[in-house]
């Protein structure tokens, strides 16, 4: 066969502009002989030959998107999306592109490490991983042999699919340690718990392609979004091929806000103002959708009628007036009023909402508004409105069945009292709660994949724990770059990268069919790094508690395949899943409307009459049912069905909390712990005592970074490594500030001095900084700054331009946070702010 | 290289290249049976890459300007593509646009005999280099060369590294690269000048630019304008792309006759066109974010 390739051409060696030009006219898409597709496949520029492509899944963010890694000589050069997958289509965004800086960057960490001076000195020796794993074996195993497996605290901050169930689930839950501490609370655990009190089971999927109008409060899904690549381009997409109008409200002339048919400024905490004169417009001008209030729960009384409900609601937002609402948000009454009855008189129509809306302290009830305008519209689970997430359903080997039942010390859910519902933790408040000791504190404190120093509020607080043997004798973190919180530790293990690891992936799909995918190791760890999932499997050994799940979390994945196959109808094992990446089951409808189905079958199911729940106390595992649904502790894991008339509804099923089957409007659960049992403006109290000359500041995320953990991916901070404050030109004029001065922002617990952005893209009263950068240890790529035992082979240090690294603005705000869930309120710190 | 694209002689014999050396480089093929079968399949009428960028599209995601990263392995401190902001107005009613940037693949002045753009015409390789045809497409080689199927190219065997073409482009999308080596004894400096090459080697595959394959908003387009079924060859002709160049590309009055086209309904490249000046055009092309 004789290809003639433009390398096979330079081969006949003919010299000399003659030899370019028949080397050219052998291109194929020079002689019209292509047609082009989209990607799959990818090339050397200058060999054109072919790299080796491999599905693979992203962990760049939390929306882990389906992947294709290109390989060539091996070593990971480029990423791209998997043309294959429903969820991304083939895209993918600038972080996930970057991926191959993440293996790369000459400042990782590739052998364990213990630290050699005081702690957080920054002397290292390295160790092997013999004598790491045998040191941490020995102190686990005394903890452990002494009846105190608590007192292993294990921190992680993103921990997803089979990494989450063979770690969490089979070898802390083997171990027997329950001192766990997620990072959700900082994220966005706190619309999570207003979905629990409302609808259930947490996550909510936008149906962009179906809707036809979107209204936003606080979400940047065009540049960051937990489920970013899937959605985003949809929402794009919509607008512009089938003139889908949208509007954001947001401080911050956002990416989102930028492309909205309107970008209307708000002052912070005030979302839930504007959604609830919304609701309030909606009811009083009769635009609810009278159907939906059948599923919705609006009174004490769980039989109330529809007509009852509306009555009920109507009185209570009778309060939220739209020139109520302008007071206290800044938007105008006409605008409140207008937007709310496009909102409702556009069906399908969906209501998004993110962290400007959800992160402080009255974010509770601004989401529970939020769900209320779509339920009561009836833009909840259905085509083209707000929809309950669908994600693939996994098997896994659960490892030893006589595991023990697990102790822990309460450290992970915010100190007593101040917290109703604690759902995912107060992540926030994990190392002040240590320092606090009186929950007890942990003699081994493990992080992965987290930086409890710079993601938490109060940096130097934290330090100050981080830092003190005497409240944490032994830290130890397993780690792929060194930074501000890697440097306390006493012992850093080498974690593999996510493009040299096995896991299967579970994240929701926005066209509410569930897609299974899974990531592949493209190519070897780097140096002597290691997966943690591999890790935990030899430590388990070392202590004499066996998993049972394998030798390798490759293994771990592969048995996973196996069981899932008998469990889900079609599903193709590993042999396809590692040649594709992706699998969906072609004949699936769409889940839509879940709520409506009836059920039928009870079972061993009792009815609650208090709330109307049918429930099966065996599988809540009841020990004095008669107690009743709500009084019993984890009740909710025996709902069956919600009893409506004479009929048993699945409704909407409760997840972390004993809510009925309705969508709670109404919450029997937040009134027992004394707070509004429907959603409420409260006025942030330290905004209510704001002085004429003070700010409130905010935080935000772009498109091209991913929280405080990637400043090390050259190609990133290349583009993003400075972040300047932003201020209202009118602010800045009123305290003599101009662009480019030096300025000190403070607040109740310290200052630091950055640069200020005048503009005209922030709501005045506000400054805003972003979180990515201005990082103490991130390698020379992220701070300036040479990590231990960092290489120099890359080229490309000597082409570094930039040398300044920006200030990251969590040391000014304290560990605060929503009473009701526990969400740390990042956007509502007081600050004042004047030239340096 | 793929199979399925790979070319027979048949093929380059249909492109109606009247170069001599193309001809002798394909008479030194071995015949087969796969070759002669190839030959039933039509070789199509010569292509006209370009790109269609529509900005309604673009949310700024910068996904285009990392993938190029990753494609060229580009050095920190240059790029192939970027991505601008073009903001104006006052607040409240700010506007924020997004302008996805890259080399135009310009066709040059049509007035003119050998219709190149500046940087193929200042090119001294050029200067000296073959004037050939194929088709109806004039073709002259150099170092940096116009394809007949436009593109707009570097060959860093022949470059000598004056950098003159960097300062001919006026929009500033060449750059000294240093991954780009030079091997000429008698190069003037060690390393060339890289550019977007329009993914020449992925299109060659049959497979789409880099920037295009992840373009989340499908903001970037790219095909065949020469084929009337392509995309691009389709919102040509709706949005009147050709018949508007100076509305639907950059820098119209420079006379290069860009293959980069935007769809631009709000008029953002001729607010942007103010800004970009000999002056600005190299700071223009760094990719800034905010």
């Amino acid at each position: 066969m004789a290809n003639l390739s433009r390398r096979n051409f330079m081969k006949l060696g003919i010299a000399s502009g003659a030899f370019l030009a028949a080397g050219e006219l052998m291109s194929p898409s020079l002689a019209g002989a292509v047609k082009v597709k989209m990607g799959g496949k990818d090339f050397n520029y200058l060999t054109n030959a072919e790299r080796k492509g491999i599905p693979t899944a992203c962990w760049s963010c939390v929306t882990r998107c389906a992947a294709m890694g290109f390989v060539e000589d091996g070593r990971l050069v480029k990423m791209e999306s998997n043309p294959k997958s429903i969820r991304t289509l083939g895209k993918m965004c600038a972080k996930g592109q970057s991926a191959p800086n993440e293996v790369y960057f000459p400042d990782r960490i590739l052998y364990p490490m213990k630290r050699a001076g005081a702690r957080g000195e920054g002397k290292w020796k390295r160790i092997t991983w013999d004598a790491a794993l045998t040191e941490i074996a020995g102190k686990l195993k005394k903890l452990r042999d002494d009846g105190h497996p608590e007192k292993f605290m294990f921190h992680y901050g993103r921990m997803k699919g089979s990494s989450s169930k063979l770690i969490k689930s089979v070898f802390l839950g083997t171990y027997g340690t329950k001192t766990i501490s997620g990072h959700t609370s900082i994220c966005e655990g706190g619309k999570w718990v207003a979905q629990e009190l409302t609808w259930g089971k947490h996550y909510d999927n936008w149906d962009f392609d179906q809707t036809k109008f979107v209204l936003n409060f606080g979400s940047n899904i065009q540049e960051a979004h937990t489920n970013h690549v899937p959605t985003s381009q949809r929402l794009i997409r919509a607008k512009v091929e089938r003139g889908v109008k949208s509007v954001t409200f947001d401080v911050r002339l956002s990416n989102t806000a930028a492309k909205s048919d309107e970008w209307i400024p708000i002052k912070p905490g005030t979302d839930g103002a504007v959604a609830l004169a919304m609701c309030n417009v909606v009811m009083q001008n009769n635009l609810y959708d009278k159907d939906f209030f059948k599923f919705i729960r609006a009174t004490e009384n769980v039989n109330a009628s529809v007509d009852e409900k509306i009555a009920v609601l109507k009185a209570h937002l009778k309060q939220y007036t739209p020139a109520w609402a302008e007071k206290i948000s800044g938007v105008s009454a006409s605008k409140i009023e207008s937007i709310a009855k496009t909102f409702a008189n556009t069906k399908p129509a969906v209501v998004i909402s993110y962290r400007g809306a959800v992160a402080h302290y009255n974010g509770n009830d601004t989401e529970r508004a939020v769900q209320m305008l779509a339920a009561i519209t009836g833009n909840i689970d259905n085509p083209g409105g707000r929809c309950r997430g669908i994600g693939p359903k996994w098997k896994y080997p659960k490892g030893p069945k006589d595991k023990p039942k697990a102790k822990k010390l309460k450290l992970a859910h915010g100190f007593p009292g101040t917290v109703a519902y604690p759902n995912h933790g107060v992540c926030q408040q994990v190392l002040p709660m240590i320092k606090d000791g009186k929950a007890g504190r942990p003699e081994v404190y493990m992080w992965y994949c987290h930086n409890p120093v710079y993601v938490n509020g109060d940096n130097q607080g934290n330090i100050d724990v981080l830092k003190d043997e005497k409240m944490l004798p032994f830290t130890v973190t397993s780690n792929i770059v060194y930074d501000e919180a890697s440097k306390l530790a006493d012992m850093i293990l080498p974690d593999a990268t996510y493009l040299e690891r096995w896991d299967w992936e579970d994240m929701v799909c926005p066209t509410q069919v569930p897609e299974h995918y899974i990531r592949q190791a493209l190519v070897k760890p780097l140096g002597e790094a290691r997966d943690l999932g591999d890790v935990v499997i030899e430590l388990a050994e070392k202590m004499g508690m066996p998993l049972g799940v394998g030798a390798s979390k490759e293994e771990f994945v592969k048995t996973s395949h196996e069981m899932t196959a008998k469990a889900v109808k079609g599903f193709p094992g590993f042999d396809y899943m590692k040649k594709k990446g992706v699998w969906h089951d072609k004949d699936a409808k769409p889940k839509y409307y879940q709520h409506k189905k009836e059920i039928k079958d009870l079972g061993g199911a009792i009815l609650d009459e208090a709330t109307g729940v049918y429930w099966d106390p065996k599988k809540a595992h009841a020990k004095q049912p008669e107690k009743g649904y709500a009084a019993t502790k984890h009740a909710y894991k025996g709902y069956v069905g919600q009893k409506m008339g004479d009929k048993v509804y699945k409704g909407f099923p409760p997840d972390k909390v004993n809510k009925t089957g309705y969508l709670e409007l109404y919450s029997g659960l937040l009134k027992m712990k004394g707070h509004p049992a429907l959603p409420t403006y409260v006025p942030i109290p330290t905004h209510e005592k704001m002085k004429s000359n003070e700010l409130v500041l905010t935080t935000y995320k772009v498109a091209i970074h991913i929280h405080s953990r990637s400043t090390h991916r050259k190609w990133l901070s290349e583009v993003y490594h400075d972040n300047p404050g932003w201020i209202n030109t009118k602010t800045a004029a009123g305290l003599g500030i101009k662009t480019g001065d030096k300025i000190k922002v403070k607040s109740s617990i310290g200052e630091i001095v950055t640069t200020a952005n005048v503009n005209g893209k922030i709501v005045p009263g506000v400054i805003a900084i972003s979180m990515h950068v201005g990082r103490e240890e991130s390698g020379r790529y992220g701070s300036g700054k040479k990590s231990p035992f960092a290489h120099d082979d890359d080229p490309d240090l000597k082409n570094k331009f930039w040398d300044t690294y920006g200030t990251h603005p969590n040391w000014i705000i304290p560990n605060a946070n929503d009473p009701i869930n526990g969400q740390q309120a990042w956007m509502d710190t007081v600050v004042t702010v004047t030239k340096a | 290289m793929s199979k399925k694209n790979s070319l027979s002689r048949r093929d380059l014999l249909k492109t109606g290249s009247a170069v001599a050396v193309a001809t002798a480089a394909t008479g030194l093929l071995p015949d087969t049976e796969a070759e002669a079968a190839k030959r039933k399949r039509k070789a199509k009428k010569l292509p006209r890459w370009a790109m269609v960028v529509d900005l309604r599209r673009c949310i700024g995601c910068r996904g285009c300007c990392i993938a190029d990263k990753g494609e060229y392995n580009t050095a920190l401190g240059r790029f192939n593509t970027v991505v601008k902001n073009v903001e104006f107005g006052e607040y409240p009613e700010t506007e924020k646009h997004f302008l996805p940037r890259l080399c135009n693949h310009c066709a040059g002045d049509e007035s003119k005999e050998w219709q190149v753009p500046p940087c193929v015409e200042i090119c001294p390789e050029s200067k000296s280099g073959e004037r050939l045809k194929m088709g109806k497409e004039k073709y002259r080689t150099g170092a940096t060369y116009k394809r007949p199927d436009g593109l707009i190219l570097l060959d860093p065997k022949l470059c000598i590294g004056c950098y003159k073409c960097v300062d001919a482009c006026p929009y500033g999308v060449r750059s000294p690269d240093p991954n780009v080596k030079l091997t000429r004894p008698d190069r003037e400096k060690d390393f060339g000048v890289g550019k977007c090459t329009f993914c020449r080697h992925r299109i060659d595959e049959g497979i789409t630019t880099s920037c295009t394959n992840t373009c989340q908003g499908r903001a970037r387009n790219f095909g065949d304008l020469n084929d009337k079924r392509s995309t691009v060859a389709k919102l040509a002709k709706e949005h009147k792309l050709l018949e508007n160049k100076d509305k639907s590309t950059l820098l119209p009055n420079e006379k290069t006759n860009p293959h980069v086209f935007y769809i631009d309904p709000d008029g953002i490249l001729e607010k942007y066109n103010k800004k970009l000046s000999k002056e600005t055009k190299f700071a223009e092309f760094k990719s800034g974010f905010e």
